[in-house]
């Protein structure tokens, strides 16, 4: 027997809701530290045994892999990992890995790392931006090859029920890979309350705690973990008594997440009859099946981007097509909104030839869209023909003015004109502009007169106004969803579309907490869109209240100095207004500290 | 020993799927298969993904194929069917 490992507790911020009892799976990114040391010459026989084993779990690994996401998610997606396969067992790049070992007598872990490079310094000069990006397929095998050197026999945890995935970051492409009807929880290193990885947990109902600054190198696969949510904690090697006093709080966990809660339907209205809309953000598929579930009023955010996951950039007319037709399927009498393409910034170092210095300020979103003018044209098409069939509505994500809005209509002209020429039926699709950056918050009267409705993405506008990387942990204590300029830009949109006569659909994660929504609600916004698991606890939080007085205390927050006086009024407020719906617990807390 | 130029024309070039076609096809027979841009350069053993890889052919390159061994025409064949065809790859755009 194994003696005790003392037990240790790490803080975070806990990003989607959950308590899960689990095994460590450590999931190593791109970043792992490779240390080198020499081999005796009697031992080189022995070291590169240890690596041809490792290359044959890693190889067997995949397969499996491989096999389940043919099942899950089609054969195409399953041809990447194909790839794979063949490189975890490809002579060559084994040979060059072994030859390395025995002429430079040193650590196989070492000379996965020197050829590896090698190669990826290779790919890197190839002249084709597809092919070149294909170099990650390489570090995805050279790390697949370090993981099983480490000696963890992740194949058999892959599949294990109480998978917690504990990684310094996921990217989220990495996450829509894994099998997720295993995986309980999530804990990464890095990441907010907003990083795309928390949104996608938060989507799929994953519990996660994230910002753990240094919590992966202490852990090994297959260490058991407690991932807390409700105390922004983790809890590795947990003694008898700790995990005796969460199985009692607990139960099953996998249980809890199972039992839904039954959805309120129906219209939504605030106790002084104001209608409010909850419409989804959907990306996943996995996340499709919430919209019905929760009785969303439509699809208010379709992110787009999941669709380049197998592809890239070539996904094809007809592949995208079929995805929007599902979209809208999926939408019915309410509709979808399409996000076209927001690429950039997290979702695109495969797809960019060096990586962008400042990616967020880089040629992302429509940007991108605007100069890769094919892509653009062919997602373009492929909506207005889904919308033969079904109601859809585009939106241009991280418009700054009115030129970028009339350069897209002008493409859509120039699409249709072709459609009706090839005789092909395509169907009418309203435009909106995403409301994201100050720049259009300071042009939202103009835009409103060229737009068939407004989309605020809180996300990127608080990351935008107040110039804070929402990915950054170190600068997590700036990223202020309730800094009062923040306000001022959604109160200023708001009422630039209501002048316009257009809707306002607020989709950031703000529309997904209760007390942020009540506020939305005081700034006039009245159409919500959310990750379709917040629906519920949104919901009754909203047909409890009083629009009137929500917005007393906004126009009382617009007075405010400072963020911190705007966080202290809400807690004071709400909690004074709606005691039953808003007990001190529930509150936005002043952010956790050491 | 058989000798043929082959066009890439997927879209894509050889990139890691067609690679993985290509290289699961050429495994199927016994014969070697030794692929080289026809501007020169280096052979490429179309039994290794890496190779293949390596070949860094993109869209339109122009390769040259020789294939060695007992069933050296069945197995020129089937390559130059992948390559007509794409491999296998559905086209992008009408």
């Amino acid at each position: 027997m194994k003696e005790q490992t003392p037990e240790i507790r790490c803080k975070g911020l806990g990003v989607s809701e959950g308590v899960v009892i689990g095994q460590v799976l450590r999931l190593v990114d791109g970043a792992s530290q490779v240390s080198r040391w020499s081999v005796k010459a009697e031992d080189l026989e022995k070291e590169t045994q240890r690596f041809r084993d490792a290359a044959a779990a890693a190889s067997q690994r995949l397969r499996k892999i491989r096999d389940q996401a043919g099942g899950r998610l089609g054969n195409e997606y399953a041809y990447i990992f194909d790839a794979h396969v063949l490189l975890l067992e490809d002579e060559k790049l084994l040979g060059d890995i072994v030859e390395y070992i025995t002429a430079e007598r040193v650590n196989a872990e070492w000379a996965i790392k020197v050829v590896g490079d090698r190669l990826t310094a290779l790919y890197s000069e190839i002249k084709d931006d597809y092919l070149r990006g294909r170099g990650s397929d390489i570090e995805d095998v050279m790390q697949r090859l370090l993981t099983a050197l480490s000696g963890a026999r992740p194949e058999d945890l892959q599949l294990a029920e109480d998978a917690v995935i504990v990684s310094r970051d996921l990217l989220p492409s990495a996450l829509a890979e894994l099998d997720l009807t295993h995986a309980q929880a999530l804990a990464t290193d890095s990441g907010g309350w907003t990083s795309h990885t928390a949104i996608l947990a938060r989507g799929i109902g994953l519990p996660a705690v994230v910002g753990l600054r240094d919590f992966y190198r202490r852990t090994k696969t297959g260490d058991r973990i407690i991932v807390d949510s409700h105390r922004n904690e983790v809890i590795l090697h947990p003694s008898r008594e700790t995990l005796a006093g969460y199985d009692k709080q607990t139960g099953q966990p996998s249980a809890r997440r199972k039992a839904a809660h039954v959805a309120d339907r129906g219209a939504l209205r605030t106790q002084d009859g104001v209608e409010i809309k909850l419409r989804a953000n959907i990306e996943l598929p996995a996340e499709f099946d919430g919209v019905e579930k929760y009785g969303a009023c439509g699809i208010g955010l379709y992110r787009s981007e999941f669709l380049l996951a197998r592809n890239g950039l070539t996904v094809s007319e007809q592949e995208q097509r079929i995805a929007y037709e599902a979209v809208a399927r999926l939408a019915g009498e309410a509709g979808a909104i399409i996000r076209l393409f927001d690429l950039g910034g997290e979702n695109t170092r495969s797809h960019f030839r060096e990586p962008e210095k400042n990616p967020a300020l880089g040629l992302r979103a429509i940007r991108f869209g605007l100069r890769n003018d094919s892509v653009m044209r062919r997602q373009l098409r492929a909506i207005l023909l889904a919308a033969a069939s079904g109601k859809l509505k585009i939106v241009l994500p991280m418009v700054t003015d009115v030129s970028e809005v009339k350069r897209v209509k002008a493409m859509i002209g120039e699409e249709i004109a072709k459609l009706m020429d090839e005789g092909q039926p395509y169907g009418d699709v309203p435009i909106g502009a995403m409301i994201e950056v100050p720049a259009a918050v300071m042009m939202a009267e103009k835009i409103a007169a060229c737009v068939d409705f407004f989309e605020l993405g809180t996300n990127d506008l608080v990351q935008y106004t107040l110039a804070v990387d929402r990915s950054n942990d170190e600068v997590a204590d700036w990223f202020r969803t309730l800094h009062p300029a923040v306000l001022e830009g959604i109160s200023r949109s708001l009422k630039a579309a209501e002048q316009a006569g257009i809707p306002a659909i607020v989709c950031g994660e703000m529309a997904s907490t209760p007390a942020y929504a009540v506020l939305l609600i005081g700034l006039g916004a009245t159409d919500l869109s959310m990750t379709p698991s917040a629906m519920p606890r949104v919901r009754s939080t909203l047909a409890a209240i009083d629009s009137a007085s929500a917005r007393i205390i906004v126009d009382e927050c617009l007075t405010c100095e400072g963020a911190d006086e705007v966080e202290y009024l809400v807690r004071t407020r709400l909690g004074s207004r709606w005691p039953h719906l808003f007990p001190a617990s529930s509150l936005p807390q002043p952010r956790p500290t050491e | 020993m058989i000798e043929r130029k082959l066009l890439v024309n997927a879209r894509l070039g050889l990139h890691a799927r067609a690679a993985a076609k290509l290289v699961r096809l050429t495994n199927t027979f016994h014969s070697n298969v030794l692929l080289r841009r026809i501007e020169g350069g280096p052979n490429a053993d179309a039994k290794s993904i890496l190779s293949v890889l390596m070949l860094a052919a993109t869209a339109g390159t122009e390769l040259e194929a020789s294939v060695e061994g007992v069933d050296e025409q069945a197995a020129m064949l089937a390559i130059e069917k992948l390559f007509a065809e794409s491999f296998g790859e559905r086209e992008v755009e009408v």
